[in-house]
């Protein structure tokens, strides 16, 4: 087997042979990345009407399903319409603390059959109930970390009470955001990433996903299918009075 | 033609894709289609000019600290709780995905598209090891079941019709269904889904990988990508050593790019940002990660004449808009990865002797570069190829003398002047309105196409003619 240590020396013999390269450098990356990313937000504080409507723009184009409510609690309503719609009950939400509220009592009210993620470790025979229970499920509602309006992206960390699959085995994935996820570009994104990364805080998961609509396929003589692994549908709810507050 | 023999001469498995009148429909409308997908995505953003500039010079910025990236990347992956693994050759990459399987008593691995495991060809390693191999991208799942390899980089099925997966479906699946892609993916995901709750190994490729964070990025559109890296519970990633990124800043210049040259998305579906094993409190996630660094031809490469292949992001943009391409499709050129860049890649891992025919599969009409996301200068290097393989005297002595003798023809002015009246008396009897459809000693030129006559009155002579007259 090959070590760390031919393998590196292997290239850099091969480096140093090279000649002639033309100078080069890699993206201009902020220093600060937490304090770029704080004066952003407040930046976006005042111009977030114009990133929502692109937003809505975008993600509307790749195939979500867009909805504004005035404070979390309109939430289940939206959320029950949607699974009366489909005649579904089942649902899989974040954590409490997670989603930034306990809408658990009002969907149950609603006649949904809510259950929410545990939001700390659990033994494994645990999880893996739990992970029929999300297979199960009809509906996954999660909160967001960033909205990117450039492209219509939901960026989701997966962490303590936030797991993976919450956006991803149920076949409708709901998500509620304000406008202090609202970002505007990929590149903005770049800064929040470098910050994120910067700050590491126990509880933290794994993974960052960035999702673009539902799960799509167009492997069979191009036709445009959705839900092959994925949500089917994705729906995005912004609530006006931010959540976090 | 489904799957090329490399037995058979690639002059042969070339017609015997344009004879296949499905296929070139089939290339036709994909391609055309793709082309004006991407053409829209770039119209619609003005920066993408200065991005695919700055994305280039991010390429080369990294492969020139290459080494310190690597080793950012491997430590920050091991700090993480995940294990790196060195593989020079391709048969060390499946010994090393064998040894984890076996430890871990792998039974069934799920995978998400990856080309690094084509090339290393695992699928069959792991067969032969008892391990069910199910690939997972709806593309990839029907040429697997169809025993086929990719003929597309991001669209491995684009040779079969609807009609196609359906039989193919009811005979593997024992399913009978229309021939709808609707229900087709519909039938695809319940078979699926059942093997990502099963499986014990999640195996993938990698996009990118982020030096400064330890991430293993993942582009797809499915959604397969984060079922194999969320649900098994272990993780195998396998990545040729050029996909190292040094920042996040760097991956999103990347990401800016890469969808829009690849299929005219703005952004891929889902883009995953993988970091080593499931972390405390997570629900789900593997218990193991393991990342396998390929060479397989490539740190040869780093002060090699295919350096700039290096580059490559796998977005297959220039197979879209190759002539040859579009005309042969992927099988055809009998290697992993198809289509201009893929000459250039079969040359890396395989040696230039792999590509004696390839080389020349390009009428090096530049498209390729153009739409290159990182604009890797593919015509220079396979005119490169060229010139190393002539060196070594592969082709017939026939097309040897042919081209030595119109060499020192064109070096010099006197004796071009001299060659014309002779070529024109030699030419007499073969020349039919300004071309030659056949003549002696051109005969493997002309069995395709036609070959130009020396004009009657050159441009050289008719200037001279034009300079007494005056203006």
């Amino acid at each position: 087997m090959t070590s760390r240590v031919e393998f590196l020396s292997r290239i850099r013999g091969e480096m140093a042979k090279t000649r002639g390269l033309f100078p080069a450098r890699t993206a201009p990356r902020p220093a600060e990345p937490r304090a770029v990313a704080e004066t952003l937000r407040r930046e976006l504080a005042e111009r977030w009407p114009a990133a929502l409507e692109r937003f809505r723009r975008e993600f509307e184009r790749v195939g979500g399903v867009f909805h504004r409510v005035g404070a979390l609690v309109d939430v289940p309503q939206v959320v029950a319409g949607i699974s009366r719609e489909r005649d579904v009950r089942r649902l899989v939400a974040w954590d409490a603390q997670a989603l930034g509220g306990d809408l658990l009592s009002a969907l149950e009210a609603r006649g949904l059959d809510p259950v929410a993620m545990p939001p700390g470790e659990v033994p494994e025979g645990e999880r893996a109930r739990l992970r029929q229970v999300v297979a199960q499920a009809d509906l996954g509602l999660t909160g967001v970390d960033l909205a990117i309006a450039e492209t219509g992206t939901l960026v989701v960390r997966s962490g303590a009470g936030r797991p993976r699959s919450t956006s991803l085995l149920p076949p409708v994935h709901i998500a509620v955001f304000d406008r202090t996820a609202l970002i505007e570009s990929l590149g903005q994104a770049g800064v929040f990433l470098e910050a994120w990364h910067r700050a590491e805080a126990p509880g933290e998961g794994a993974v960052v996903s960035f999702i673009t609509g539902p799960s799509r396929t167009a492997d069979i003589e191009l036709t445009l299918t959705r839900g092959v692994h994925g949500p089917k549908e994705v729906h995005a709810i912004f609530v006006e009075t931010p959540i976090h507050d | 033609m489904s799957e090329a023999d490399l037995s058979v001469p690639f002059r042969q498995r070339a017609g015997g894709a344009m004879k296949d009148a499905h296929l070139q429909e089939a290339l036709t409308i994909a391609t055309t289609k793709f082309i004006g997908l991407r053409r829209e995505a770039f119209a619609d953003f003005p920066e993408g000019e200065r991005l695919r500039d700055l994305a280039r010079e991010i390429k080369e910025a990294t492969l020139q600290s290459l080494d310190r990236y690597l080793e950012q990347l491997i430590d920050n992956v091991e700090r993480l709780g995940g294990h790196v693994h060195y593989a020079t050759t391709a048969e060390e990459a499946r010994r090393v995905i064998l040894d984890v399987a076996r430890r871990t008593g792998a039974r069934m691995a799920v995978k998400s598209k990856s080309m690094a495991t084509e090339e290393i060809q695992l699928n069959e390693a792991l067969e032969a090891a008892g391990i069910t191999a199910v690939e997972t991208d709806l593309g990839e799942y029907i040429i697997q079941l169809a025993h086929e390899r990719p003929s597309h980089i991001i669209a491995p099925a684009i040779h079969k019709t609807k009609g196609q997966v359906a039989e193919l479906f009811a005979k593997e699946l024992k399913r009978e269904v229309a021939a709808d892609p609707e229900v087709l993916t519909r039938l695809a995901r319940g078979e699926l889904r059942d093997k990502f709750l099963r499986a014990d190994l999640g195996i993938t490729g990698a996009n990118f990988a982020v030096a400064d964070t330890g991430s293993i990025v993942l582009v797809t559109n499915e959604g397969n990508g984060r079922m194999v890296t969320s649900l098994p519970r272990v993780h195998v990633a396998v990545m040729g050593i050029e996909k190292v990124v040094p920042s996040m800043t760097d991956l999103m210049v990347f990401l800016q790019i890469l969808a829009k040259s690849a299929t005219g998305q703005k952004l891929s579906v889902y883009t995953t940002l993988v970091r080593g094993p499931r972390r405390a409190g997570e629900l789900e996630g593997p218990d193991e990660f393991h990342l396998v660094l390929l060479d397989n031809g490539r740190i040869r490469q780093l002060a090699g004449t295919l350096r700039e292949a290096l580059y490559c992001l796998r977005c297959g943009a220039c197979l879209n808009v190759c002539p040859v391409y579009r005309q042969i499709g992927g099988h055809a050129y009998g290697y992993t990865y198809p289509g201009p860049i893929g000459i250039l890649l079969t040359a890396m891992l395989d040696g230039a002797t792999a590509v004696t025919d390839l080389a020349h599969a390009s009428s090096l009409c530049g498209a390729c570069a153009d739409v290159c996301p990182v604009r890797i200068d593919i015509p220079k290097m396979l005119v490169g190829l060229r010139r190393e393989l002539d060196e070594k005297k592969l082709a017939p002595w026939t097309e040897r003398l042919a081209y030595g003798m119109l060499a020192r023809v064109l070096a010099s002015p006197r004796l071009y002047r001299w060659a014309k009246p002779v070529a024109r008396l030699l030419q007499r009897p073969f020349a039919r309105n300004g071309a030659m459809r056949s003549a002696p000693l051109f005969g493997d030129w002309t069995r395709t196409r036609d070959l130009p006559a020396v004009a009657p009155l050159t441009f050289q002579e008719r200037w001279k003619d034009l300079e007494r007259e005056g203006p």
